[in-house]
């Protein structure tokens, strides 16, 4: 009686389950065996990733799948080089139109044309140049891992650009390290001189004397190379930090945040190119007396007094107060 | 330009001895993976030789070509 019972309810379950079975069908209406499967769609309404057991140590290999990483492969190889792109050639194309409108903004000669003033000291240029030859290399590098394979390897050959990519590599990898460093000496060395005052918000209202002919005041830095200067502070941290990060896999963050940490790498890194090449525009070709701060440390004493004549009228208070009286003297009565 | 120079310099130097102490402090997956219950072996090169010919062998010595699944 026990096994007639259990028989019949055997029968019933097949008749109930059998029309489920019979249901599941190919879109063509042929019988598909895997489509009641699991697969992975209702693995991952289970866990953000699919993962199994292994037995070896390192525990980030039993990642078999990661959804995340899809999107950020959709960034990485759509919307970066897209980004990139229009981040540096919308720069060349806007300094080049600067400089076709305005021209280049020229020296002003006076009476003290010729005199000399010290601008940047020895040490002061050495942290400049240490951070500027790093930060070349670093952007072009850099920009190979975005449009290396797109634009070079076409017209140099995998292999050649495959020894360039490994070399670019390395050099990005080692020279973060000088850039990191001299970002800390510029911000030792000039912090003082570029603490925003209302004199900027003045240099800011009038366009910084770049679109009129107008020369607002200045001290040792105007509003617009403070910018510059908070810009690679605050950019030269965050590529180091996001960087650092990558540099020593999982030692902070699992692969989900350094990929987060690339997207942030990556996007600062092609604003901080286009905002340094504005930089060197007008340190070099856009201001006639420029380059000479940090040539050769000393500019033109008229061109001084116009860009940044508060600075000029503080020194030489303090060359006729202090440096000019010898041992002995005393100021006279 | 002496400045320039001397930057240049210690940019160079720096970077060797960056790369130096981060080779120094890493090490190949067979190495840091080993426990004295798993034995990771060295995989050699990489599973398509050091051309990407599918010819495993340093250049100039003997070898063999790579299969499927092998």
């Amino acid at each position: 009686m026990r096994r007639l019972t259990s028989l019949l309810l055997l029968a019933a379950t097949l008749a109930l389950t059998a029309p489920a079975v019979a249901q599941v069908r190919a879109p063509d209406g042929a019988p598909n065996p895997t489509a009641s499967s699991v697969n992975e769609e209702m693995l991952f309404k289970q866990d953000p990733t699919i993962h199994g057991r292994i037995s070896i140590p390192n525990a980030t290999a039993a990642n078999l799948i990661q959804p995340q990483g899809r999107e950020w492969r959709q960034f990485r190889e759509a919307w970066l080089p897209w980004i990139g792109a229009l981040a540096v050639l919308g720069m060349l194309g806007a300094l080049a139109a600067f400089y076709f409108t305005r021209g280049r903004i020229r020296l002003e000669h006076s009476e003290e044309s010729g005199k000399k003033i010290l601008r940047f000291n020895s040490f002061e240029r050495f942290s400049h140049w240490m951070t500027a030859s790093c930060f070349i290399v670093l952007s072009l590098s850099g920009l190979n891992y975005i449009f290396g394979k797109r634009l070079l390897m076409p017209l140099i050959g995998p292999e050649a650009f495959a020894t360039l990519a490994q070399y670019a590599k390395y050099a990005h990898i080692y020279l973060a390290w000088p850039f990191m460093l001299g970002v800390l000496f510029m911000l030792v060395l000039w912090i003082k001189d570029n603490i925003p005052g209302r004199i900027d918000w003045i240099w800011l209202k009038q366009g910084g004397g770049l679109l009129g002919d107008a020369h607002p005041s200045a001290g040792r830095f105007n509003a617009g190379q403070k910018m510059i200067f908070w810009m690679v502070v605050g950019f030269g941290f965050a590529m180091g930090a996001t960087g650092l990060m990558m540099i020593f896999p999982f030692a902070v963050t699992d692969i989900n945040g350094m990929q987060v940490m690339q997207v942030i790498h990556s996007l600062i890194g092609v604003v901080f190119i286009a905002g340094i090449l504005a930089h060197i525009y007008i340190g070099s070709l856009g201001m006639e007396g420029a380059y000479d701060a940090m040539g050769s440390g000393e500019v033109d004493l008229a061109w001084a007094k116009v860009h940044h004549d508060l600075w000029v009228k503080e020194q030489q208070a303090k060359t006729a107060s202090g440096p000019q009286l010898g041992r002995g003297q005393v100021p006279a009565e | 330009m002496k400045a320039f120079l001397v930057a240049v310099a210690a940019a160079l130097v720096l970077a060797s001895a960056a790369s130096f102490l981060l080779a120094e402090n890493q090490r190949f997956a067979y190495q840091a993976f080993a426990t004295s219950g798993a034995r990771v072996s060295d995989p050699g090169t990489n599973l398509v030789g050091p051309r990407w010919t599918g010819d495993i062998a340093e250049p100039g010595k003997a070898g063999h070509k790579a299969e499927a699944g092998s």
